[in-house]
């Protein structure tokens, strides 16, 4: 589960961005990674301009990326597809507000649903041994399927990340913390 | 004649010390441990640029591999996007007895990693870095990479400080 979460948090790193106040930035973006794992005494910061991230995917290889945007194809055994996630996608748009999905287990709980603005993916384990929030904003989900295909536009994704301001992903487990935010502090 | 003799006497080397000053100094400093020996080692960069010439082509020639083809753009333009951003500490880690810091500073990239018992700081101007790496190709050049050096002018590039005391420092004056 933690190697899931921590994964899965570096990966929505780059894609997505939860909003804690509206009004238009003033300064240059920063995303900001902490990872604290407690049982290591470790801490683990990462600073970085968007404007930074913004010129890695520009020059990314053509092999993982192309003109911003990343091809991913069909991927894991039950041929789950951009084209099928970005379909799904717009179906859920439409309908407002609503929990897409509650999943309660004996060991976990995962809540899929739209608030506003957010998407909202929340896992818990009961006793608050572990917990993965991730808030992702309504505009950068659109503008990454604003590809063609089974493209993802991560240039648009980017762009909309650069208007962000507040927490993007929050994980904890029993060892370790993982924050990922984006604000004008650097 | 004499006075020409004189004059000849002090305007060489003066010539000789301000076309080394313009063009740079690089000096090692090295410190033995405990007390050892300490040598100090000043290369003009002019000298070691003609000298760079003189090598062939081939031994000075730095192959970065094929993959390297794919991911030079994509480290010219971070590093072009980094000279451009506001300065900030981009990495911290944090381990008992062991700590890392990359800031930015300017067109300065500083490393500094202390554990415990050694020390060492590097300290890299963008420009330098952008200097040296190939524009096309993956071939960097030894005197490229010298000549790059002009760019780090009145920097102490790397220090590393060991735990018997001993002490390594390399500036580009």
């Amino acid at each position: 589960m933690r190697v899931r979460t921590l994964g899965l948090a570096g990966v929505l790193a780059l894609m997505v961005a939860a909003p804690v106040r509206s009004e238009a930035p003033r300064g240059r973006a920063w995303v900001h990674i902490r990872v604290d794992e407690s049982n290591r005494q470790s801490k683990v910061s990462v600073n970085l301009p968007i404007s930074v991230v913004d010129a890695a995917l520009q020059a990314a290889p053509e092999d993982i990326m192309s003109n911003g945007h990343i091809h991913l194809g069909r991927m894991g055994k039950h041929e789950l597809s951009v084209s099928d996630l970005r379909k799904a996608w717009n179906e859920m748009k439409a309908t407002g507000d609503a929990e897409f999905a509650t999943v309660e287990e004996e060991d976990q709980k995962v809540r899929i649903a739209r608030a506003g603005n957010l998407m909202l993916i929340h896992v818990e384990k009961p006793n608050g041994a572990e917990s993965v929030r991730v808030e992702v904003p309504v505009e950068v989900v659109d503008a990454l399927f604003s590809g063609q295909g089974e493209e993802l536009n991560f240039r648009a994704g980017i762009a909309e990340l650069q208007k962000r301001r507040g927490d993007i992903v929050r994980v904890h487990d029993d060892h370790s913390t993982v924050r990922i935010w984006i604000d004008e502090g650097n | 004649m004499l006075k020409m003799v004189l004059i000849g006497a002090v305007a060489v080397p003066a010539i000789a010390a301000g076309s080394v000053a313009a063009t740079g100094v690089v000096v090692v400093n090295v410190q033995e441990a405990r007390g050892g020996h300490h040598f100090v080692v000043p290369v003009p960069l002019a000298l070691a640029q003609v000298a760079a010439a003189f090598v062939p082509e081939n031994k000075t020639r730095l192959h970065l591999g094929r993959d390297a083809e794919k991911y030079l753009p994509v480290a010219r333009q971070v590093l072009s996007a980094l000279a451009e951003a506001e300065d900030g500490e981009l990495v911290r880690v944090e381990e008992p007895g062991q700590k890392v810091s990359v800031r930015k500073e300017g067109d300065m990239v500083r490393v500094s990693v202390d554990d415990g018992d050694e020390h060492v700081k590097v300290q890299v101007p963008i420009s330098l870095a952008l200097a040296v790496l190939p524009s096309s190709g993956t071939q960097v050049s030894a005197s490229q990479a010298v000549f790059a050096l002009q760019h780090a002018r009145l920097t102490e590039v790397v220090n590393v400080q060991g735990k018997d005391g001993e002490q390594v420092s390399v500036t580009v004056y």
